[in-house]
């Protein structure tokens, strides 16, 4: 096990340096500049500028200076947000998304597991039919659809929760978001939960439990749930990256200062550093998911462990 | 004294369809009844249907221990399994849970009837009784790290922790190697008469099951044939169909069959190594094969025997360049074949595959007179209809299957399709690799009657891979003995099996008596 992920990790290191020179080489040869504004700069000051930040130099040697960086830890200023380094940025996001990206989806696996169960009980029943039907709809339910009418709702015409807004992490400001950011992936797992059930219980060895006398919640709770969970892992590994590193639309429709927000706004406005910092760290949470989900695939199933 | 299982007439349906008719059978403690059967003769439903293990619908009435099956809710039945019965199904590689070890599903086990958790040392001693080496460390272990033959004891371990009246085992051996089933029938026979249990006991094979029980039902389309003591029905069958059971299982004491006479090199095999990569930190490799030289003659049939894991099937797949080769060289007529990325259609015509699984090795989405003619398409030849059908018609396959599905083909069938694939290039040789052990006796006996003829008509070569030396027996000149991926011993059939050399050879021997 100790080296499997020690193997994962060194393999991690090609796969980020790829990610790492595509972004930055993209960036740069997309149209626009970071200082191109609604007045065009005039042309002493722009050299000024493009002097203070390197971007006179040959592209290859910014490359080269860039990775010197992020050896060493360092994002690089913002090119925009003058007085903060993208590190800076980045520490003042990410734990806005961190926290409504781990709630969702501890929601969403809780949830959705416990659906994906309820409907297993019965199959083919009502309950099984209309959970999956609901399921069915969240899941092709976009969070810009979701999101609005969840504020909608419960905010503008019942008046329980805040619209929009962080207020200082208070509980309630963060209901809404963290509901519409669970619902689309909590589907997801109860539909994924409740096919590989559907598909263990068929197999041998729930005949030969069967055999045995075990039945009902223990049948499938200690011989079908753990093999039937493989699907949803390997589901819910990206998707954890995904909800983790900043729900772009949900924290635009519901203002919340998280991480997804400086993205669509580095890239709008070439910054540079501020858009390659968060693609490095989104590959980097996306390879580290992906080793939780595998480390967890082999305790699911000891087969995989080899 | 009162019988511990109890039929009366009991009947079982599925989707309205009798699958079982009228069956009546008493099995008394230490007794063991054998339930005999082709596929599809209702032997398996007449058991899994009453004790609520199928979707089958029983009627009539069951007894377990003077309790009735039939007719119980699910919860009482369930509660009267764990309590009297103990199973062993056919397929112990999936019989398991994969995720708990061998602990847990002894332990599960031993609690089923309401005992109290068991100690290390009754878990153990659970397995020594079912004659598993080094229990302890098995105990840790999952079930993928054990062999099918140690997974099966595993399950009879299981199936006697709670002491159960009754023991029903659904075909115990039949995916176990020769050399195992003999061996994995005599515990069961020695723990039953142990225990006192009684034994229900299913198989397709009359001769595997003649030695441990004491009377014997035939079924056949779901309906009692035949009924009697062992002995009675062993010696003289009143049925024809008892009868043709009887003859169906090849032997080694057959009278020696004519084989056709043999011609120039055809295949030859020098020093053939192949190795897998194993799982840990260091990578270690499999020797899976080593030093393997084999040659076979036009007309010529090889046989290439060994107990599952000796690398019969690997070799075989290297020389056919099916499977991956890390050194040696394969000749064919005289010239080297390529590596196995560099084969074309034409490499390949001279010797064509058969696998086990007939169904499986045929695409479920193609017809059969498509499936039949792949292999001429490819070599650019195509085949016409007419050829097709008239391959079919030499392999025993009626016209009116050509436009069928794999899935709406018996395992018989499926496997004639298979042959005729393998014969519509005019190959020189067939590569059989265990192509009758997945199918019934009587199946099987039909298929090498066909492979019989197509020896002798179209002189083919066959390069055979079996865990049966009676079957072996049946169709090769020569038998090339594997074990751990080396040829430890080869020779003439008739002598080897009159004088083997060494010790495994003498276990084949003595699996296929």
């Amino acid at each position: 096990m100790f080296g499997l992920i020690l193997r994962r990790l060194m393999a991690s290191i090609p796969t980020l340096l790829a990610v790492v020179f595509l972004s930055f080489f993209l960036m740069r040869f997309a149209p626009g500049s970071p200082f191109d504004g609604e007045r065009p700069l005039d042309p002493e000051t722009r050299l000024a500028l493009d002097a203070a930040y390197g971007l006179n130099q040959p592209i290859i040697v910014q490359f080269g200076r860039y990775i010197t960086g992020l050896a060493h830890g360092d994002f690089g200023p913002s090119l925009v947000y003058r007085d903060f380094t993208v590190t800076d940025l980045i520490w003042t996001g990410l734990p806005v998304s961190l926290l409504i990206g781990a709630l969702a989806l501890l929601l969403a696996m809780a949830g959705g597991i416990a659906i994906g169960l309820a409907a297993t009980l019965r199959p083919n029943g009502p309950l099984d039919r209309s959970l999956m039907l609901c399921m069915t709809l969240l899941t092709a339910l976009p969070t810009f659809v979701t999101g609005p009418i969840l504020a909608l709702v419960f905010a503008l015409w019942l008046g329980w929760l805040p619209v929009a807004g962080w207020g200082d992490g208070a509980p309630v400001y963060l209901v809404l978001p963290v509901l519409a950011l669970t619902l689309p992936t909590m589907g997801a797992v109860a539909k994924l939960t409740r096919a590989g059930l559907a598909q263990i219980m068929t197999q041998d060895h729930i005949r030969a439990a069967q055999g045995r006398g075990i039945s009902g919640w223990r049948l499938i709770a200690r011989h079908a749930l753990r093999p039937a969970l493989l699907p949803v892992i390997s589901y819910a590994g990206p998707a954890a990256a995904g909800l983790l590193t900043g729900a772009v639309v949900i924290e635009t429709i519901f203002a919340l200062p998280g991480l997804g927000r400086y993205f669509v706004q580095g890239a709008l406005n070439r910054d540079y550093p501020l858009v390659m910092g968060v693609v490095t760290l989104y590959a980097a949470l996306i390879v580290l998911f992906n080793l939780i989900a595998d480390v967890l695939y082999g305790w699911l199933d000891p087969r995989v462990r080899g | 004294m009162t019988a511990v299982l109890d039929y009366r007439n009991v009947t079982v349906a599925i989707e309205g369809r009798k699958v079982v008719q009228n069956l009546n059978l008493a099995i008394a403690p230490s007794e063991c009844v054998a339930l005999v059967g082709e596929s599809g003769s209702g032997k398996s439903q007449s058991w899994m249907a009453p004790f609520g293990l199928s979707p089958g619908v029983a009627g009539g009435e069951a007894y377990l221990c003077g309790e009735p099956v039939i007719g119980a809710d699910a919860a009482s039945l369930s509660a009267l399994r764990a309590r009297h019965a103990g199973f062993v199904f056919q397929q112990p590689l999936t019989s398991l849970s994969p995720h708990l070890n061998i602990a847990a599903h002894l332990t599960e086990a031993f609690c089923q009837a309401g005992a109290a958790l068991p100690d290390q040392d009754t878990l153990i001693a659970a397995l020594v009784d079912v004659g598993i080496d080094r229990p302890a460390e098995r105990l840790r272990q999952f079930p993928h790290r054990l062999s099918g033959g140690q997974r099966q004891r595993v399950m009879i371990a299981m199936a006697l922790a709670h002491r159960p009246a009754l023991l029903i085992a659904d075909e115990p051996t039949t995916a176990l190697d020769a050399t195992l089933r003999r061996e994995v029938m005599d515990l069961l026979n020695r723990l039953c008469r142990d225990r006192g249990m009684a034994m229900l006991l299913i198989s397709h094979d009359l001769a595997s099951v003649a030695s441990i029980a004491d009377r014997i039902i035939i079924m056949r389309q779901g309906d009692m044939i035949e009924t009697g003591p062992s002995d009675q029905i062993l010696s003289q069958p009143t049925s024809d169909y008892g009868r043709e059971l009887l003859a169906a299982t090849p032997r080694l004491t057959d009278p020696i069959p004519v084989r056709p006479v043999i011609g120039a090199a055809l295949l030859a095999a020098q020093d053939i190594a192949v190795s897998f990569p194993m799982p840990g930190w260091r990578r270690p490799h499999l020797q899976a094969v080593a030093d393997a030289s084999l040659m076979v003659h036009e007309g010529e049939a090889v046989a290439i025997v060994g107990g599952s894991g000796s690398g019969k099937s690997t070799l075989a797949r290297a020389i056919a360049r099916l499977g991956p080769c890390d050194a040696g060289e394969v000749t064919w007529r005289g010239l080297p074949l390529p590596p196995r990325a560099k084969m074309q259609a034409h490499d390949r015509a001279g010797f064509q595959p058969v696998f086990q699984d007939p169904v499986a090795s045929l695409d479920p989405r193609w017809r059969v007179a498509d499936i039949i003619a792949e292999p001429a398409h490819h070599l650019g030849r195509g085949a016409s209809r007419q050829f097709v059908l008239s391959i079919m018609a030499e392999c025993g396959l009626d016209a009116n299957l050509a436009d069928r599905r794999p899935h709406e083909l018996s395992g018989g069938q499926a496997q004639r399709v298979a042959i005729a694939r393998a014969l519509i290039t005019d190959p020189a040789m067939l590569i059989l690799d265990e192509a009758t052990s997945a199918l019934d006796v009587l199946v099987a006996g039909r298929i090498l009657d066909l492979l019989r003829r197509l020896q002798r008509e179209r002189r083919l070569a066959m390069l055979m891979i079996t865990h049966d030396l009676a079957v072996a027996r049946q169709l090769c000149h020569r038998v090339i003995v594997m074990d751990q991926g080396r040829i430890i011993e080869q020779g003439d059939t008739e002598m080897l099996i009159r004088a083997p050399h060494t010790d495994i050879s003498r276990a084949l021997i003595a699996a296929s008596q």
